[in-house]
């Protein structure tokens, strides 16, 4: 059992997708991992879910593209750290 | 919903609410409660003697969609994002409109159909201002604030709606 974890926070579609409004993972863990490290708990969320979806890291929204899809290369990639605050954000419907 | 292993999450817990923000320079004030919504407390918010304009918007929950009967609302929001998304948009019609008062106030929680989910308040020195900046913090509510509604119905099932889908009229937005 992994004692370094992140908390990672599921709104609206992917807190039913998923049966949960919040979880902790294993970290650290490359924010390029993120979708494929939920794909693997929960399968389908990526394309049913996630492709609609922002990530938020400590408050910042943040671009979980690998580097390699984007043409960049790996090195400088962010990292999800021990004790960060990860969000799924679904299509937002205030009003 | 359950939650599993993990204790409810702050922002899901009426407890750790209202939350609330304030600029006093540009006075602004943001509201997230779990208690329902006093227009006069927003109206009185944004008012000033330099003011002659003060809009106010009430957005309150229907009974239906698309023909299906909706039995209960209820809203969920990330204060960590919320409110500074909220704050970015009160900004924006501030300096675009050279507003005197921006209230932008949200319920969350279940709200009886009828009642108000979102309150917008602005004041301005004419009314132009006031009109036109109240129409478009409202649509840039709607399309930005991390605030997400789910709606149950009286025939059983639940959706989580997606403001991306209607326009300001409600019609169905087809994909281009």
């Amino acid at each position: 059992m992994a004692t370094q974890t992140f908390t990672i926070h599921y709104f609206a579609s992917a807190s039913s997708y998923t049966g949960k409004n919040t979880e902790t993972l294993p970290a650290p863990l490359k924010l390029s991992l993120l979708f494929s490290e939920l794909e693997s708990r929960y399968p389908g969320i990526e394309e049913k879910v996630l492709g609609s979806c922002g990530v938020s890291l400590d408050g910042e929204y943040v671009d979980v593209t690998p580097a390699e899809e984007k043409g960049g290369d790996a090195e400088g990639e962010r990292v999800i750290e021990v004790g960060s605050e990860v969000a799924i954000i679904p299509p937002v419907s205030s009003g | 919903m359950t939650t599993k292993d993990t204790p409810l999450p702050a922002h899901l817990d009426p407890k750790t609410y209202p939350r609330t923000q304030h600029d006093e320079s540009k006075n602004i004030h943001l509201t997230l409660t779990y208690m329902p919504l006093d227009a006069t407390i927003y109206l009185s918010q944004t008012s000033s003697p330099a003011a002659g304009a003060n809009t106010l918007f009430l957005g309150t929950t229907r009974d239906t969609f698309e023909g299906r009967s909706v039995s209960q609302l209820s809203y969920t929001s990330y204060p960590p994002l919320t409110l500074k998304t909220l704050k970015e948009i009160a900004e924006a019609a501030v300096e675009k409109h050279q507003l005197l008062g921006v209230s932008i106030a949200h319920r969350l929680g279940v709200v009886p159909v009828g009642e108000a989910s979102i309150a917008i308040a602005v004041s301005s020195g004419h009314r132009a201002a006031a009109w036109r900046a109240g129409e478009e913090i409202l649509e840039a509510c709607k399309e930005r604030a991390e605030i997400w509604k789910r709606e149950e119905f009286v025939d059983g099932g639940m959706e989580w709606r997606a403001n991306a889908d209607r326009d300001a009229e409600g019609r169905l937005r087809v994909a281009s």
